[in-house]
């Protein structure tokens, strides 16, 4: 049936992480920009609302969301947000992909400490991309060969999210003709942290370099992903792109609402700015594609939670698309305001550039969306590392 | 509960208003398009299958049959009207959107007479259409001076002995000059702005009542779109809707009863047009897949690949946008910023779409047997009626700048 009503519990949770994206996260976003890092009573705050692992399965610890529930909350925090919005939620990124990619028994022996009651304490990363030099764009340059009862891992990855507090990597690698995923952990010494990137946006959102030098990991380490390890792995990419894509919800709502206060506000000739056409019409059209992008990923999230990905990586491009267009019509109603630092619709333009340019860019999911409609089949392939840049 | 699932009894709608715009109105698309009518055997046809494919609704009290859509409920006893509507309204429009426009039934007419009309009138106006043979309803707003300037309109109105006298002219009038009646806005006193405001059933042969000229457009032109002429015109005083008691002292009814149609018509409209953008989306894929993509991969045409995805999701946020806004009708929620962003966001998508299939089917797309060619005639004025896209910006803009923030 066709509905766009909220459910009780979704409601109760829309609007405690309401709450506290406006009392704990938007006055002190500068801050931690500033700091570029999220403060510890923060994130156990943040933690013990279980909201970073809400739609982990309730069997680990996690919250047993649904997909959509979670765009829900991750919308709300980004409002608040959107770097702390990340930086809260992608040390469990790692479990995400330990429970999309491994077995039981590694998701028993790997996902709980990220649920547990020190949880907020832990980081997790995924290792997937690459600097696209030397080799072929649809391999990873990161090699895995099979060594005794073990693996050896060896390689460069850029860009990982929380890669350098990370206790446990989820390194994606060349095995042969295969991709395949393992687990490193923090103390195997063939792990070595590189440095941390200045970004664009969302500075408080910790990615660093990580290298693999004769990284050394047991047979029980590769996460085989049940046998279908690339449809699996388009699941994964799905989950946290939606999710993110609902970061992207939350950014563009942001500065659209700050905009249309502001508008009220402000007076020229003699009226307030926002009752000429040409600045409300633009915020009419702001407020169109905020809407009409949270239904494009909601939709796409509930068609996840039953398995199918075909509106997937249409809804995380559209959403990609219209936040950078309000985020930059946010900049535009400001005017020069637009441009300091005293407002915050200048950070939402950067961030939501960056936010891009979490899990596959447009470009790469629009081809992906093209050939399902032409059809080809969904997530024959992975992404190509080379244009993967950040993970979380 | 968020879900976009269509019910079964949706799905089987679905089914069924394809089949029909499939197998029976696609045939006649491109013929009713150059001589600008129905063929007779059409309309034979529909006469015989009278009841199942209307345009607009008869409510099921007063006699309607439709596909029962209106008989739909959910657990908590909602209607699910409105969703259902959309679901088979866009298949319809994939057909051919004039024919559609085209089919009997009261037609925008219906909301106003359903919405403020007495027991007696719903009554009379709405059995017209039990009777035998083809039967149409319409609604006069749009006047040379005022269209969505509702408060804009100049047609007069009198009251004498026991009838009104009505002079003006109506124009762009959808099915204006077949209708058996006309709902027509007028005013007592210009002056007066909404609170002059009357609305009456103008009935086919009421004295002073005559048709004007009928359109020659640039698409949609196999629908009737006609100027009526209002001189002298004695409309009996029963034909006032809800009455003359129900004006006094609720100084809007009558610009109310012409909002409250675009409530439900606005999100209907852009289906529409959707419908058609839908057909020509499918067309161009349709098109590369016999052209461009045979054995080569497809990011070889990156360009092409991204203007289909693009396509498809405009449409598909567009629908969304439809979706909601009768979701929140059949909720009984107030809805007219949502059905204005419905119109305005699908009708910018649907034009966009439009566009790129010509585009993608290069020479061809220009050539007059290749439907492409008409559904970009066509869609244009969907960025139009029922409000341009400029008024949906005034609607909507008006009503976000009263809304609380919500952080």
């Amino acid at each position: 049936m066709i509905s766009f009503g909220l459910e009780e519990e979704q409601e109760l949770a829309r609007d405690t992480v309401r709450k506290l994206a406006a009392e704990a996260l938007r006055p002190r976003m500068r801050d931690y920009e500033k700091a570029r890092a999220v403060p510890d009573a923060l994130r156990q705050q943040v933690h013990e609302l279980g909201l970073g692992t809400i739609d982990l399965p309730e069997a680990l610890g996690g919250g047993g969301a649904s997909l959509v529930t979670a765009a829900i909350v991750h919308e709300e925090l980004a409002v608040g947000d959107p770097g702390l919005a990340v930086a809260l939620a992608s040390p469990a990124a790692a479990a995400h992909a330990i429970c999309a990619l491994g077995d039981e028994a590694q998701r028993q022996r790997w996902v709980p400490r990220f649920t547990g009651a020190d949880g907020w304490a832990r980081r997790g990363a995924i290792a997937y991309a690459e600097r696209g030099s030397g080799g072929a764009p649809d391999r990873f340059a990161t090699t895995a060969r099979a060594d005794g009862d073990g693996f050896v891992i060896d390689g460069t990855k850029a860009w990982v999210v929380d890669g350098g507090a990370a206790e446990l990597v989820v390194v994606f690698a060349q095995l042969g003709d295969e991709p395949a995923a393992f687990v490193v952990e923090r103390e195997n010494p063939g792990l070595k942290v590189g440095a941390r990137h200045q970004t664009l946006g969302l500075d408080v959102v910790e990615a660093s370099e990580l290298s693999f030098e004769g990284c050394r990991v047991g047979v029980d380490a590769r996460l085989a992903g049940g046998g279908e390890f690339v449809a699996a792995t388009a699941r994964l990419f799905a989950r946290l792109g939606l999710v993110n894509a609902a970061r992207q919800v939350g950014l563009a709502r942001a500065a659209y609402e700050f905009a249309l206060d502001y508008t009220q506000e402000r007076k020229a000739f003699g009226k307030a700015v926002a009752h000429f056409q040409a600045i409300a019409f633009t915020l009419a059209d702001m407020h169109m594609d905020v809407e009409a992008t949270r239904w494009m990923v909601w939709r796409a999230a509930v068609e996840v939670d039953r398995g199918e990905l075909h509106d997937a990586w249409s809804a995380i491009a559209h959403a990609h698309e219209a936040a950078w267009r309000v985020a930059d019509h946010g900049v535009q109603l400001l005017g020069g305001a637009g441009f300091i630092r005293d407002y915050p619709v200048e950070k939402w333009l950067r961030d939501t550039k960056a936010l891009a340019l979490h899990g596959p860019p447009s470009e790469a999911l629009e081809l992906e969306a093209a050939g399902a409609m032409l059809g080809h089949p969904v997530g024959s392939a992975l992404p190509s590392p080379w244009v993967q840049p950040f993970f979380t | 509960m968020i879900d976009f699932e269509l019910t079964k009894t949706q799905q089987q709608i679905r089914e069924m208003a394809h089949q029909f715009a499939k197998y029976a109105v696609r045939p006649i698309s491109l013929e009713a398009d150059r001589t600008h009518r129905i063929p007779d055997e059409f309309m034979q046809r529909l006469a015989d299958m009278r009841g199942l494919m209307t345009q607009g609704e008869v409510p099921k009290e007063y006699g309607g049959e439709g596909a029962g859509a209106g008989e739909l409920k959910d657990k908590k006893g909602k209607t699910q009207k409105n969703r259902t509507a959309l679901v088979g309204a866009e298949e319809m429009a994939w057909g051919d959107i004039s024919v559609i426009m085209s089919l009997p039934g009261p037609g925008l007419g219906g909301p106003p007479v359903e919405f403020t009309g007495t027991p007696e009138q719903k009554e009379r106006f709405f059995s017209v259409f039990k009777q035998p043979g083809l039967h149409w309803g319409a609604y006069g707003l749009t006047e040379p001076g005022a269209g969505s300037d509702v408060a804009g309109i100049r047609t007069t109105c009198r009251k004498e002995g026991k009838h009104w006298v009505l002079n003006g002219r109506k124009c762009y009038i959808t099915n204006g000059a077949r209708a058996d009646w006309v709902v027509v806005f007028a005013t007592v006193d210009p002056a007066l702005g909404r609170a002059g405001h009357r609305t009456f059933v103008v009935e086919k042969g009421t004295p002073g009542f005559s048709v004007g000229k009928i359109e020659d457009k640039m698409g949609i032109r196999a629908s009737e779109t006609a100027e009526l002429v209002l001189d002298e015109c004695r409309v009996p005083e029963e034909n006032l809707l809800g009455g003359e008691a129900s004006y006094e002292g609720r100084s809007k009814e009558g610009f109310m009863a012409a909002m409250k149609t675009f409530d439900s018509s606005r999100p209907m409209v852009a289906v529409l047009g959707l419908g058609i953008a839908r057909a020509a989306w499918e067309a161009a894929r349709d098109f590369v897949k016999q052209n461009y993509l045979l054995a080569r991969p497809i990011p070889r045409y990156a360009q092409i690949a991204e203007t289909l995805a693009r396509g498809k999701r405009a449409l598909d946020a567009g629908r969304l946008l439809c979706w909601r806004a009768a979701w929140m009708a059949d909720e009984g929620l107030p809805n007219a910023k949502e059905a204005s962003m419905a119109k305005a966001y699908a009708a910018r998508a649907a034009m966009t779409v439009c566009r790129d299939a010509v585009q993608l089917l290069g020479a061809e797309g220009l050539e007059e047997n290749r439907l492409v060619e008409k559904w970009y005639r066509d869609i244009k004025v969907f960025d139009i009626f029922e409000g341009t896209g400029q008024v949906q910006r005034i609607v909507i803009s008006k009503r976000i700048l009263k809304e609380p923030p919500s952080f």
